[in-house]
């Protein structure tokens, strides 16, 4: 199993380090590692000439666990992956100095997460009642109290409880359960302009803060859409085999439900047609965006990056809406904003070519953003939401949203 | 470890927080009490800590880390220890136990037995998931101890008995840890191993592991795959029981849930086959929703399923289209899966979507796409559509996709001889092959690859054989050059076949530059006893690597990776490569050879300095009167060593190859002259940038079956592959 963790800054600098088991793991791993050149250190899984490391990135920060054993790899990094996540919930973000000035609770928490190289308890619910979150109230308490502690007294109920997701008997004045569909579009347009991939990747969020032990029923108008579903583990699963119901007791807090795919959609709400010609040196280009099928609500946030081929020594790139960045690493970026009645946004302008150069031998690929609310692209609805025993003053509440994902468009 | 590496786990003074510099002054006191005869204090900092929670669970953990250096006082902590151990708020008690299991040294292992023992029997599960680890902590620092105090048996009445998921699930891999070490002499814990395979503990697990945690789970799905079921109901019943676990969103299950479906079910083909369709949606999913550092531990699965079963995933290739957002080891991988996915039905597709990447700004990625195309091509019948694609890459006159091309071209042409024409064509006239040759060779001192002198070499013979009057010149000066050279290898080869030649032209012929065939298969660079090995190691580190694990962890096995145990001299020479193998193997005869040579040379008057060969009465005629002289020399094995192991024949048969067998080997690695044009004309295009042209030129005119080698050392050289 895992024997140590390391967590590394952006600079390469050990921040932190967890010993694991008796085998103790030097810190010269990290110089190792972090000596290794950049195509092989991005692998998440790397043989060192002493021990097998699994690493993740997140936001500049670098988790690392090393171990000498066989193990399965995709529990290493599904383990560091729910690692980082908790921090990241925990610390409101990742970065070197939320985890330097968070130290102990850094500690706290790996504590409470793994011992002896086998993970333990990674559920976010109940690892939040054993170690408190920091905020600015127990902030302000220990510096006027002198108090440091960050430790409720008593233990979680709920690492002992038949339903390990949940505390045993939350009490609410108000009683709020609201759910949310959140969608992201991935889609590949070809140079030929066909949609070669649509697809929506899904989640069901909830929020739930209900008094007692709540069972809940969630029905969907259009379950057939849904392919490929994975679940929360509060869910049930002959329900949703036998009637596409989602029952389940939730968590308390924020969870995700569920995640699902649509897939072999067929048509994208925005339309990009880039157009590039190169003659003596010099390319002409021009790219349009537009609405392709309305969704019925507004497309907003709409952003267009690619990256300009290394080949390009300058460019000159104006837009007749919106603004138009382009960065010293080459990524150009034009942000769109809405898309105006009035007239089709285009961006148009001149890429010089260095010097020998004719023509252009590598195209650009255009990454297209946008942010839809209101509405989930893949068409999912939910039907409704039934609690068994309705608790007094009960707010429900849906809402759907949809974003682009991956959605490439090739030239 | 020194004191002051526990201030750098702090932070500087420079970012204050409340609490964590209150906690840094008096961890200072604490770092500064390990002078002796500062004790005290030290126990003054600890009673002072019992009243803070946070303050104590971070002089547990300093202790924990220094307590190995400093047993002797890391016994003074012990009292307060085990005070808190008896605390009344459980989450105390867990704590002390297990800092004081993580103690881990010998002379205290008396101190643990007692709170152990209490704290398995507690009455807060939490403190006995936490001493069951401690059992396991103990019998790592002594294993003597532990059985002793008879706690094997504890666990498993608690693993049997306890109402706790958790308490249970550490018993399981304690017992699991405890028992295969002591597997080894002691039958009883060898009974009781296997007992934990027997069909009621299976079930026990099984039939309750939705209560488990998911790590739990994941732990409970390894100790099922070793299970042997009775009968075919007995595989059913335990599908059924983890059907919903493919479901679930942790991706270790599901991968280990896989493995348990796969491996019950081998025996029973058309089961088999079921569970693959079942297995394929959760498994794309998790692809597509996960992390790209999960993606990649999937799509090293995928792959290994995907070479099983190719069908299955036949129709969801669009799955494995790369985005560009994507890191590149995700990319690759995706590249991979597209080659072996690609049947008659979607290859149309597949070829058009991968020609896109050939223009991608990612040239490594660029790169392997057209490889991608490459592999494809060799897989199916009918080229035509792929065959212009790839002429279409040439005319980009990007220079790496050019290099790619060609290598493609290259075998492909080896397959299908009838398409020679129409690449040639491509390429136009052929007539300044000699020429460009010729610059080459007049360059040969600042040519720093001993790898492109003896391609050179090469190229020059069978240039010599197609075009006699304008190669001539050029080859002589080759010759001596190479004889001259300093490289043992291009020393030999020169010497070879100038000996060759001296023989007989057409031998000489027949040996470098042999009629070529059409290569129906061109062999796979894993055995399938291999791929079965990885298959059985499904879900491990073995999968991801593309080797069975005793390549790997057995010591034999490493290679050029030299794993040392200390951390401190870690050193690793990213260039080794598979090609470091046979060079070792000859280093044996090495020295014996080459005086023979020498001495030969010396024999026979042929001096080194390389004027006789480019004297212009240096032909034919002369070399066939002198050939009566000099017979080659019999068996120098070497010269037949370098070049039949280059090209990747099993190294082991080269050192007792007798003569004729190597000539035969080397005619079957002869290569025809056209394909040489077909480079030296694109060469022409690509000028400008000669210094790659020699990476071509290795890789062009080195013969048949040197894929493996050949494009590994391409990879390492452009920082793709890497050595494991």
């Amino acid at each position: 199993m895992l024997q140590c963790i390391f967590l590394l800054s952006d600079s390469g600098e050990v921040m932190l380090e967890k010993q694991l088991t008796g085998h103790r793991v030097d810190r010269s791993i990290c110089a190792w590692f972090w000596d290794q050149p950049d195509s092989f250190k991005s692998l998440p899984v790397i043989a060192s000439p002493t021990h097998y490391l699994f690493q993740i990135v997140r936001d500049g920060i670098t988790f690392l666990a090393c171990t000498q054993v066989e193990m399965p790899p995709l529990m290493g990094i599904e383990f560091l992956c729910r690692v980082a996540d908790v921090l990241s919930d925990y610390l409101g973000g990742l970065n070197e100095d939320l985890v330097k000035d968070n130290f102990i609770i850094v500690y706290e928490l790996l504590d409470e997460m793994i011992d002896n190289g086998f993970p333990l308890t990674t559920e976010p619910n109940i690892l939040r009642e054993m170690i408190a979150p920091p905020n600015l109230v127990t902030k302000m308490l220990s510096v006027v109290t002198g108090n440091a502690s960050n430790v409720s007294d008593t233990l979680p109920s709920g690492a002992g409880s038949c339903v390990p997701w949940r505390p045993t008997d939350p009490k609410y004045s108000s009683n709020e359960v609201y759910v949310d569909l959140v969608e992201e579009m991935d889609a590949i347009v070809n140079r030929d302009g066909e949609l070669v991939k649509c697809e929506v990747y899904g989640e069901v969020q909830m929020s739930s803060q209900l008094t007692g032990f709540p069972d809940l029923t969630l029905s969907f108008a259009n379950p057939s859409v849904l392919e490929d579903m994975r679940f929360h583990p509060c869910v049930r699963f002959r329900p949703w085999e036998s009637h596409q119901l989602l029952s389940f007791v939730p968590p308390d807090g924020q969870f995700k439900l569920m995640s699902y795919m649509v897939k072999k959609l067929k048509n994208t709400p925005l339309y990009v047609k880039p157009q590039i010609t190169s003659d003596s040196g010099t390319c002409r280009v021009s790219v349009l965006v537009g609405i392709r099928s309305d969704p019925g609500k507004t497309i907003e946030s709409i952003t267009l990056s690619f990256q300009l081929p290394h080949c390009v020594s300058s460019a000159d790139l104006s837009s007749n809406h919106g603004t138009v960045t382009i960065l010293s690493n080459k990524t150009c970026t034009w942000t769109i904003g809405r898309i105006p009645s009035d007239k089709t946004p285009c961006l148009s302008g001149t890429l010089a070519l260095e010097t020998g150069l004719e023509r252009l031998h590598v195209y650009p690929t255009f990454k297209v953003g946008f942010k839809i609310m209101g509405i989930a692209l893949s068409g999912l609805r939910i039907q409704k939401l039934d609690l068994q025993t309705i608790p007094p003053r009960l707010y429900k509440g849906f809402r759907a949203q949809t974003r682009a994902g991956d959605f490439d468009v090739r030239l | 470890m020194s004191p002051p590496a526990a201030s750098q786990r702090y932070p500087s003074p420079s970012q204050p927080s409340g609490e964590v510099t209150d906690l840094k002054s008096q961890l200072r006191q604490l770092a500064g009490s390990r002078a002796p005869g500062v004790d005290d204090s030290k126990r003054d900092l600890f009673k002072k800590a019992t009243s803070d929670i946070v303050l104590k669970k971070m002089c547990y953990l300093y202790v924990g880390n220094y307590a190995k250096g400093n047993p002797d006082l890391s016994l003074l902590t012990i009292n307060f220890l085990q005070r808190d151990c008896k605390d009344q708020d459980p989450m105390i008690r867990g704590l002390a136990l297990r800092s004081l299991c993580s103690l881990r040294v010998p002379n205290l292992v008396e101190y643990l037995v007692g709170p152990l023992g209490s704290g398995l029997k507690d009455n807060n599960s939490y403190v006995r998931t936490i001493a069951v680890t401690g059992v396991l902590k103990l019998y790592h620092i002594s294993a003597s101890t532990c059985i002793d105090a008879d706690f094997p048996a504890t666990l498993k009445s608690l693993m049997l008995h306890d109402s706790d998921a958790q308490v249970v699930s550490n018993c399981l891999s304690a017992l699991q840890e405890i028992w295969s070490l002591e597997a080894s002499h002691s039958e009883e814990a060898c009974r009781e191993k296997e007992s934990l395979l027997s069909k009621p503990v299976i079930y026990y697990f099984l039939n309750r592991i939705k209560e488990f945690n998911e790590w739990a789970q994941c732990l409970i799905l390894e100790l099922a795959v070793k299970y042997v079921p009775s009968d075919s109901n007995d595989i059913f019943d335990i599908m059924n029981l983890l059907e919903d676990r493919l479901q679930h969103a942790n991706g270790a299950i599901v991968l280990a849930t896989v493995k348990v479906s796969l491996q019950l079910t081998l025996s029973m083909t058309d089961v088999h086959q079921q569970v693959y369709e079942c297995i394929k949606s959760p498994l794309l999913t998790l692809v597509s929703s996960g992390s790209p550092e999960q993606s990649y531990a999937i799509f090293s699965h995928l792959h290994l399923l995907v070479v099983r079963a190719p069908f299955i995933f036949a129709l969801d290739y669009k799955h494995f289209y790369c985005q560009y957002n994507e890191p590149s080891y995700v990319k690759k991988l995706k590249l991979e899966m597209l080659t072996a996915v690609a049947n008659e039905g979607n290859t149309y597709e597949i070829v058009t979507e991968l020609c896109e990447y050939a223009a991608n700004v990612d040239i490594a990625i660029a790169r392997e796409s057209i490889r991608a195309v490459g592999k494809i091509a060799l897989q199916q019948y009918d080229v035509n559509a792929i065959v212009d694609r790839l002429l279409q890459f040439l005319e980009m006159e990007k220079d790496y996709v050019t290099v790619e091309t060609l290598v493609l071209v290259k075998d492909l042409l080896r397959k299908y001889p009838q398409w020679s024409h129409d690449c040639i064509s491509v390429v136009a006239d052929m007539s300044d092959a000699p020429y460009i040759l010729e610059n080459l060779i007049e360059n040969w001192e600042e040519e720093h690859s001993a790898e492109v002198r003896l391609h050179l070499l090469t190229a020059a013979m069978k240039c010599f054989f197609k075009r006699p009057p304008e190669t001539q010149k050029a080859l002589g000066i080759a010759l001596a050059a190479g004889m001259a050279d300093f490289h043992q290898d291009v020393h030999d080869r020169a010497l070879f076949y100038y000996r060759v030649l001296q023989y007989d032209v057409h031998v000489a012929e027949r040996v470098v530059s042999p009629p070529k065939q059409a290569v129906s298969v061109f062999t796979d660079t894993q055995s399938s006893e291999i791929k079965d090995r990885i298959f059985d190691e499904f879900n491990s580190l073995s999968v991801i690597y593309q080797k069975p694990s005793y390549m790997f962890t057995d010591k034999e096995h490493r290679g050029p990776f030299e794993f040392s145990d200390e951390i401190g001299n870690i050193s690793i020479a990213p260039e080794a490569s598979s090609d470091i193998v046979p060079a070792q193997q000859f280093e044996a005869n090495d020295k014996d050879l080459l005086l023979s040579t020498d001495e030969k040379d010396d024999n026979k008057g042929v001096s080194n300095n390389g004027s006789a060969y480019t004297a212009p009465s240096y032909d034919n005629s002369n070399i066939s009167s002198q050939m009566q002289e000099l017979a080659i020399s019999p068996a120098p094995p070497r010269l037949f060593c370098e070049s039949t192991g280059d090209n990747g024949l099993d190294s082991s048969t080269i050192t007792d190859q007798t003569h004729a067998e190597s000539f035969h080997s080397l005619h079957r690695i002869g290569w025809s002259i056209y394909k040489l044009q077909v480079f030296l004309l694109c060469l022409k295009g690509i000028r400008s940038i000669i210094k790659l042209s020699h990476r071509v030129c290795h890789k062009l005119f080195i013969g048949q079956g040197t894929d493996k080698i050949e494009s590994g050392r391409a990879e390492y050289v452009s920082g793709i592959r890497h050595p494991i």
